[in-house]
């Protein structure tokens, strides 16, 4: 839960400090889009049905860690920002967390040809 | 009755159709359809003023913006026909739905999964295309995203449901809309 919780604020960060430090707009727009990107899939995977979405964070992450140099940002404070959340998104969206209860073999089981729920009915 | 074993799904610890997982879940969406009617009144012009207390006019040139007005009615009246929808699919169907009633449970997964989608698209455009942000928009796509995990349990056992009935003898279309006599011969 911490997880998903630290990975929200980072992408709040995002939607709030182009307006602080006078990014570039390109920066900006990049903040501004991928900050409710990783909020959404933060808040979705607070639910352990749904854990699986911390996972759709990394390509974002990934993203974020190469961005500067991709997009050509000058502002040091948006390079930093951009590689820093980042690298704490793709730490935060690998924790697992708890997944206390089962649910017949979860999304992964509508693809198998034996899933755990069909065994378990028989 | 809700706790009664049988409405546990094979495989699974907990009925997620019970009402204490659904009615937060349609108090969301009731909210829901209470902020964008609001705002929907506002871009009909039948109110003339619009809340909002952090972003100066804000809210007046998002609710006023062409990718708002881009269907034929405004994008807030679409928000509060979907969060109704999700209040109406959420509520219909008694605590074993995921089992009697699949069409429901599925119509209900598909209208919160999307409405949250385009809800977080309009939160991009805010400050993309026009620098500013809505208050009310803000809360309205929270809300909405709010609603997708607690949601999905259940979309995902009336999913392995279908599964288990295509791999039966009975019909999948009969068992799909609820006929009891097909979802009988399904473990």
């Amino acid at each position: 839960m911490w997880a998903r919780i630290i990975n929200t604020i980072l992408g709040l960060w995002l939607m709030i400090a182009p307006s602080f430090f006078e990014y570039s707009s390109l920066a900006a727009d990049n903040g501004h889009i991928l900050g409710p990107v990783i909020i959404t899939f933060s808040v979705i995977a607070f639910w352990e049905a749904t854990r699986v979405l911390r996972k759709w964070n990394y390509p974002i992450a990934i993203w974020l860690i190469i961005a500067p140099w991709v997009l050509g940002y000058e502002n040091n404070i948006a390079i930093i920002s951009d590689i820093g959340v980042g690298v704490l998104v793709l730490l935060f969206a690998s924790v697992k967390g708890k997944i206390e209860k089962n649910y017949g073999g979860g999304w992964s089981s509508l693809w198998k040809k034996n899933p755990k729920h069909l065994k378990q009915s028989e | 009755m809700a706790n009664n074993p049988s409405y546990i799904p094979p495989g699974w610890d907990y009925n997620p159709a019970t009402w204490d997982q659904r009615i937060p879940i349609v108090i969301l969406a009731v909210v829901g359809v209470f902020i964008a009617s609001y705002l929907a009144l506002y871009q009909l012009e039948i109110i003339d003023t619009v809340w909002e207390p952090f972003f100066g006019d804000g809210s007046v040139i998002i609710l006023n913006s062409k990718v708002s007005h881009v269907l034929p009615i405004p994008d807030a009246a679409i928000g509060a026909i979907g969060y109704f929808v999700d209040a109406v699919t959420g509520i219909i169907g008694g605590t074993k739905r995921w089992k009697t009633m699949p069409w429901i449970v599925i119509v209900f997964g598909l209208a919160v999964g999307p409405l949250g989608f385009v809800s977080v698209m309009l939160v991009v455009f805010q400050p993309v295309l026009f620098s500013a942000w809505c208050t009310l928009c803000l809360c309205s796509a929270v809300i909405s995203i709010a609603m997708i995990g607690p949601a999905m349990d259940e979309m995902l056992a009336s999913l392995q449901f279908m599964q288990r009935v295509k791999k039966s003898e009975a019909s999948t279309w009969k068992a799909f809309w609820g006929v009891q006599s097909e979802i009988e011969k399904v473990k």
